[in-house]
């Protein structure tokens, strides 16, 4: 996918065209990819970075084989972070654990949700920002399992 | 504990027999035990303990087994490594090990306190000699630990402050997936209780730090037809030295439920025993559908049967939609201390097996709660029942089952998958209920009630 990109960018074979000046057309393409090549392609240019952590993108690849969720979803996993920290922190994971790269059903996005919404409760005790000097023992890390090497 | 003269009969089911194999010639240098065969070989151990003839045991479900030719044979350079040496060396004392505890655990029974002393002396003695760090030689130490409070110290309790008992609690959730298990399943059953309902209130009889709240206020934010108000009484510890855990956990879950556009009211309610709990405390709207939560409470209440009664009338009298109740899957309340003893030997290698397979940065916090526990249950001052007799104790207080359906099953074995890739951890379903367990030993049992008209 990224090389039909580059090879776009060889000015002396074609006419001028620059992805960079269509960016609806990258998002289009930007869609399609799944989460490793995101990460990948926001590492090419600024302008990419900025526009690969446009949310609305990590939320469509969370869904893309998940058919489409009520309206009610979206709000609430921005209030706990956004799409992207939802893939990258939880849903990965869960999925990698699973031995689901490719395709996974709503099953496996609830209880990323899940997990999610505990992380986020567990930041808010670390943080004490709710509760001035609250019982911040803990680092949030819940949801070290997720991170740690799978023993095989 | 009463002391009984007479000799003590038992009997244990599980006896494995196998035939003797040759210790295999082992290339490295670990002198440790294959810990996935802990819990299996301590069983083993302990029903060759209770056999009448038993003597050096030469036939155990051991990878390598012990017999009499290859004590020997270590005397012979030739035929076996210095390190299968210090293997068998070790085995031999973690055997004597269980031997001593058990003889211990006897003496304490028979009232003999001198010579239970004398024991323990034997058993530090050969707690020396295997590696405690690990394996079977760390669960021993505890064991040994706990029998000298026992013996010494009776009237001794080791309770932490409440607050170190939250950060016991805490680590204890995250390095193994006991407490998840538990949240998770219960609401799923809450969940599914609650469809349909607009007002509902859930009575958390432990809040702890609230933990198991935000998974269910967010699926109730997410619900088809939009969120019911949510009240959530917390009950806890009175708290001794200045602040409101109670109080601060509350504003957390507020703070949270807020996020999520749930209208969501906190109540915190501070008892120091859940039978102190009167239903006017509760302040139940006859309009609200209410769910009970009883996370490892109950067994609190073992000590006095009519406890539990008065605790399950109660709540019975609340009209709960849903009553979810977990609890340690084991009989640590036998009237006989041995008895005990050998099933909380069993119950905690198992355990201890489990543990090792996790992870974690600070593993050994979780692993002291653990410890506070087999201290607790050897001094008698915390007991255990198994999942059949908490399901008569229900019966009994008017409550039917509610079972618990695929959907708690699939979220309860997706969970223990993810928690631990390499498995080992097993899910069962019976009779509705569910049971977590580590290689088939179940270790914590998850249940829902809702009361029938029946009392």
């Amino acid at each position: 996918m990224l090389s039909i990109i580059v090879s776009s960018l060889d000015k002396e074979k074609r006419p001028k065209f620059c992805i960079n000046d269509h960016i609806d057309v990258l998002i289009e393409i930007l869609k399609r990819l799944d989460g490793r090549s995101l990460g990948v392609a926001a590492s090419v240019c600024r302008l990419w970075c900025s526009v690969t952590r446009n949310d609305s993108l990590w939320e469509h690849l969370c869904f893309r084989h998940v058919s489409p969720p009520p309206l009610s979803v979206r709000p609430i996993v921005v209030a706990l972070g956004g799409y992207r920290k939802l893939y990258m922190v939880c849903l990965r994971p869960v999925l990698t654990r699973l031995g689901r790269r490719r395709v996974w059903t709503r099953h496996e996005v609830e209880l990323a949700l899940s997990l999610f919404c505990v992380d986020y409760y567990e930041r808010l005790m670390v943080g004490g920002g709710v509760v001035k000097g609250g019982g911040g023992d803990v680092a949030p890390s819940s949801l070290m399992f997720l991170f740690k090497a799978v023993n095989v | 504990m009463a002391s009984s003269i007479s000799t003590k009969t038992s009997s244990t089911g599980g006896s494995s027999m196998h035939t003797a194999k040759p210790p295999p010639h082992h290339s490295n240098d670990a002198v440790l035990y294959n810990t996935t065969e802990l819990s299996t070989w301590v069983d083993s151990l302990l029903t060759e303990f209770n056999q009448p003839a038993s003597h050096f045991p030469s036939t155990l479900n051991l990878p390598y087994s012990i017999n009499p030719d290859s004590v020997n044979a270590w005397t012979e350079p030739n035929t076996t490594s210095f390190y299968e040496t210090q293997q068998i060396i070790e085995e031999d004392s973690s055997i004597r090990l269980v031997h001593v505890m058990m003889s211990c655990a006897d003496s304490v029974q028979r009232g003999n306190l001198s010579l239970a002393g004398a024991l323990i002396e034997e058993l530090h003695i050969l707690l020396s000699r295997v590696n405690s760090e690990f394996g079977f030689g760390k669960v021993a130490g505890y064991f040994i630990d706990a029998l000298s409070r026992r013996v010494f110290k009776p009237l001794e309790r080791s309770h932490g402050s409440a607050h170190e008992n939250e950060i016991l609690y805490h680590h204890f959730y995250e390095a193994c997936p006991y407490l998840k298990f538990a949240h998770f399943t219960s609401n799923q059953a809450i969940l599914e209780a609650f469809d349909g309902h607009d007002c509902v209130h859930v009575i958390d009889f432990n809040l702890m730090q609230g933990l198991q709240w935000p998974a269910l206020i967010q699926a109730l934010a997410l619900r088809p037809n939009g969120p019911p108000i949510l009240r959530l009484t917390g009950i806890g510890p009175p708290s001794l030295d200045g602040h409101d855990p109670l109080r601060e956990t509350g504003l957390r879950l507020a703070h949270l439920a807020r996020s999520v556009n749930v209208r969501f009211a906190f109540r915190g309610v501070a008892a120091s025993r859940i039978d102190d709990v009167k239903s006017w405390m509760l302040q139940v709207d006859p309009k609200e559908s209410v769910a009970v939560n009883c996370i490892m409470q109950l067994h609190k209440l073992l000590d006095d049967p009519s406890r539990i009664d008065n605790v399950l009338k109660l709540i019975h009298s609340l009209e709960p939609k849903i009553v979810t109740l977990v609890e340690q899957d084991t009989n640590h309340n036998q009237p006989e201390f041995s008895d005990r003893f050998r099933e909380a030997l069993y119950y905690y290698s198992t355990m201890f097996d489990s543990l090792e397979a996790c992870k974690g940065p600070q593993k050994w916090l979780a692993e002291i709660h653990v410890q506070r526990e087999i201290c607790n249950v050897v001094c008698c001052i915390e007991m255990h029942e198994t999942l059949a007799n908490w399901k008569e104790m229900m019966d009994k207080n008017g409550f039917t089952p509610v079972y618990l359906g695929t959907n708690a099953y699939k979220q309860a074995s997706m969970l223990l998958t993810v928690f631990s890739a390499q498995g080992g951890y097993s899910v069962d379903e019976s009779e509705g209920c569910l049971k977590l367990g580590w290689h088939n030993r179940p270790l914590i049992a998850a249940s829902a009630w809702r009361p029938n008209s029946k009392m």
